[in-house]
Formats: C-alpha cells, sequence, structure tokens
C-alpha cells in the first residue's frame, strides 16, 4: 500500500511534466493498451507503466500481461532516466529487454525529445504579464552568466598562456608540435638512410 | 448473517445498518441515504478516508487486469473513480458500464465523467445488482466497490454477477471489512461511531446516512465469510487482498 502510494505521486508529478510539452501526450496516446514492466535486479523491485493518452500510469502489480519487459540494475535505471540518449542505455549489456521492445523505444523517444514549456506553466500561477517579466529576467541573467563565463575563461586562458607565461599558447604549442614532427619525420630518414649505408660497407655483404 | 428470510407467514426482513427492516424496504432506506449524500459524496470520502479511497480503488484497479478491447462493467460505480480509469484502459474498442441502483448517484457520476471529458466507450445503465440487465457472459470484469454492503441480497447479487461474467471473467469486490489488528479495531471503532457521523453533520448536515455508513460497515460480512459466500456462488481461485489492516479488503473471483 506504501509503494502504491508512493507511485500515484510519483505520477501525479510525472503527468504535470508531460503536460508541459504540448507533443507528449499525443505521442503517448500512440501507446494506449500497452503495458511495460520494468523489473529492477539489485534492489528487487518491479513496477508497470501504462501509456495511454493522459500520460503514464505506474503500477506495483499488473495482472494482466505485458508487452515488453526492462530487466536491469538500479544504476541503469537511474541512468536511463536521467540521460539524454536512452537508447544508448537501453543497449548496454547489463540491459535486457523482453517482449516488443518497440514499445520501450518508443517511449524513451518521447521522454528523451521532452521540451518542457516552464513558462506556460508559470503563467497559470502567475498571470502572463508576470512570468512574462521573469521570463525576460531570467534568459537575459541566464545570458550575462554564459557571457561572463566565456569571458571569463578566454582571459584567464590569455594570462596564463600570454602574460604569466604558466601555460604554453595554442598556437606556440602546434607550431612546437609540428617541428617536433618534422624533425621526428628527418630523423627517421636519416636513420634508414644509415642503415642502408652500413649495409652497403660491410664486406660479409659482398661476399 | 446477511438476509434472514422468514417464512412465507411474515414478510422477510434485513438489515439496515443494526436495526431490522422489512426487505422491501432496505433498497428504498439505502436510496435515501444516496439522495442525501450524492452531492458531496467524493468530498466526504476523502475526508472521512484521508484520501485513502483513491488507493484502495488504485489497488483494485491493479488487480484487475482489465486491458485494451475489454468489456467491464462498475456496478454501484457512484461517482464514477473506477469507471474513469477503466475507460483509459478498455481504449475506445472497449465498453465500460457504470451501473448504480440510486439515480441520483449515477447523475453525479455521469455529470462528473462528462465534465472530465470520459465518453464514448462509456455507458449509464441504472440497474439493481440482484437483477443485472445484461445477458449471459458479457462482460470481461466485473467491479463493486463499496456497494455490495447495501444490497438486500448479496447471494442473488453474486450469482447475478456470475451470470453476466464471461468464463475466466473476474469479480472483484472491494469493500470494508474486519480489522485484523484488535488495537486497531478499537481505535476504528471510536473513529467511525463518533467522528463519522459528526463529519456528516457539519458538512452534509446528515449525521443519520454517516451512522448508517458505520453500522453497515459492521454487519457486512468479513473477509472468509465473503470469501465463502463468493465460492457458493460459483466462483473460483477466490482470494483476498487486506488494506489498510483490514478494513477494507478486495476480494476477486474468476468465473470457472
Amino acid at each position: 500500500m506504501l509503494l502504491t502510494g508512493l507511485l500515484a505521486s510519483v505520477e501525479l508529478g510525472l503527468n504535470r511534466v508531460l503536460r508541459l510539452d504540448s507533443t507528449a501526450l499525443p505521442r503517448l496516446a500512440h501507446l494506449t493498451g500497452k503495458v511495460i514492466a520494468v523489473d529492477c535486479r539489485n534492489p528487487a523491485l518491479q513496477l508497470f507503466i501504462l501509456p495511454s493518452d493522459e500520460g503514464l500510469m505506474l503500477a506495483s502489480q499488473w495482472a494482466a500481461d505485458v508487452d515488453c519487459t526492462l530487466r536491469a540494475p538500479a544504476s541503469s535505471l537511474v541512468k536511463l532516466a536521467l540521460s539524454k540518449d536512452k537508447t544508448a542505455v537501453l543497449h548496454a549489456p547489463e540491459v535486457e529487454l523482453d517482449g516488443d521492445s518497440g514499445v520501450l523505444l518508443e517511449l524513451a523517444g518521447v521522454l528523451q525529445d521532452l521540451e518542457l514549456d516552464w513558462e506556460y506553466e508559470l503563467s497559470r500561477w502567475l498571470g502572463p504579464v508576470a512570468t512574462q517579466l521573469l521570463g525576460g529576467h531570467l534568459r537575459s541573467r541566464a545570458r550575462w552568466y554564459q557571457q561572463g563565463f566565456a569571458s571569463l575563461n578566454q582571459n584567464l586562458a590569455e594570462y596564463l598562456a600570454e602574460e604569466s607565461r604558466t601555460l604554453v599558447g595554442q598556437r606556440e604549442a602546434e607550431a612546437r608540435f609540428s617541428e617536433l614532427d618534422r624533425i621526428k619525420l628527418d630523423l627517421e630518414r636519416l636513420e634508414a638512410r644509415f642503415e642502408r649505408l652500413s649495409r652497403s660497407l660491410d664486406p660479409s655483404d659482398n661476399a | 448473517m446477511t438476509d434472514q428470510r422468514k417464512g412465507s407467514d411474515a414478510e422477510p426482513t434485513t438489515h439496515f445498518g443494526f436495526k431490522n427492516v422489512p426487505e422491501s424496504q432496505k433498497a428504498e432506506k439505502v436510496a435515501e441515504v444516496f439522495h442525501s449524500v450524492a452531492a458531496k459524496y467524493d468530498l466526504m470520502n476523502d475526508l472521512l478516508s484521508g484520501g485513502m479511497h483513491r488507493l484502495w480503488k488504485r489497488f483494485a484497479i491493479e488487480l484487475s487486469g482489465v486491458r485494451s478491447g475489454n468489456r467491464v462493467l462498475d456496478i454501484a460505480g457512484g461517482t464514477g473513480d473506477l469507471t474513469r480509469k477503466f475507460s483509459n484502459l478498455v481504449g475506445p474498442t472497449g465498453q465500460v458500464v457504470l451501473a448504480d441502483i440510486n439515480e441520483s448517484m449515477l447523475k453525479v457520476g455521469r455529470d462528473r465523467l462528462l465534465d472530465l471529458g470520459v465518453a464514448g466507450n462509456v455507458e449509464f445503465v441504472q440497474a439493481d445488482a440482484e437483477k443485472l440487465p445484461f445477458p449471459d457472459n458479457h462482460f470481461d470484469c466485473v467491479t463493486i466497490a463499496f456497494g455490495l454492503r447495501n444490497v438486500t441480497h448479496k447471494e442473488d447479487a453474486l450469482r447475478s454477477m456470475l451470470r453476466v461474467l464471461k468464463p475466466g471473467g473476474r469479480l472483484l469486490v472491494l469493500e470494508f471489512s474486519k480489522p485484523t489488528n484488535a488495537l486497531m479495531s478499537k481505535a476504528y471503532d471510536a473513529y467511525s461511531f463518533a467522528f463519522m457521523p459528526l463529519m456528516g453533520k457539519l458538512i452534509t448536515n446528515d449525521s443519520e446516512s454517516y451512522r448508517y455508513l458505520a453500522e453497515s460497515i459492521r454487519m457486512h460480512p468479513n473477509q472468509e465469510t465473503l470469501k465463502s459466500m463468493m465460492v457458493e456462488a460459483g466462483f473460483d481461485r477466490v482470494t483476498y487482498h487486506n488494506m489498510t489492516a483490514g478494513i477494507v479488503a478486495l476480494h476477486r473471483g474468476i468465473k470457472p
């Protein structure tokens, strides 16, 4: 009963998030009627996912047949939930899939493509004007931080390479490396020439 | 334990809460209770169970095994909590019938579901659980949540449900039952006989209906008795799950 309650709360939050993407629910509607079992090894836990046009339903048990079973350790499942490339995690060797894997791949695809419209949700609570002001402010802050970070990066690199001479600059390093490559090639040619000369002067060879 | 059917000289009586009433009057009295509480039924359910009724119903849905294309009958469906979920599960190729004997409850349920956009695969039928107006072997799953204790002849209702189920179909009975823990039982008694009528008085101005609710729960057969009643009616593989220390039990039986 505790697990049922927990899943009900997770389901409520998850479906609220899914509603923030206008394309997620219509895409999930194609999976209506499908049942995906997630069998977590270590710790042993089973849960069932039922997609529909209302979102995802999570159940701790399901009496009907399942279409697809995903068996994986908890670490892989967490990776699957957080990773941007979910299909790559599904192809990992510790992940087992039984049944119609297309259902799971489609669900993973929907979750991977989520683009959440936070501003819409915020506007329901704060109203359009306040959301616009807040959104504009947050966006300009984010831009400012991005630019600040990029400029700090550049300045730091310039200081370390040019002013303090602690590090070698990129172009200088590239020139040095190409010089080293050239010397290495020259050295190999010289070695080959020596080898050939020493062979031609060797009396035993002429014999 | 359920219905005291007497000889032909006197009208048989049955219980209505702790009182005994003639059988012909029980349905009428139960109807009065539900006409009175229908408008605030959901609010009272949430308040009195602390939202637990949602989890109990959720568990029933998990065990129902309903899938796309199934035909489901939700008896005593009231305000349509189970029907809404079933409608989603059976999809456009399935069908859900919300049946309730009480016109007020059915009206509240129908309006609520239509407001939520649940339509197309749902039908609303005013029907008596003892004489279900459906063909034999018609449904894949029949549920009755918190309704069986209000039925006058429970054995007849169970047999009627068996009749309309397809072979292999499932009956789920979600109903208040007997707490398995003595301490819990005492606390539950105090809660139901003091707090529930008080809340009824404060919110719906009707303490009698909620006193009936508490009394009818005590008069309802316990887990084992209901199980044997289902077996007697003809169900196979009857099992039950206690929830919240036995305050509620979910019985499941399969039509052979």
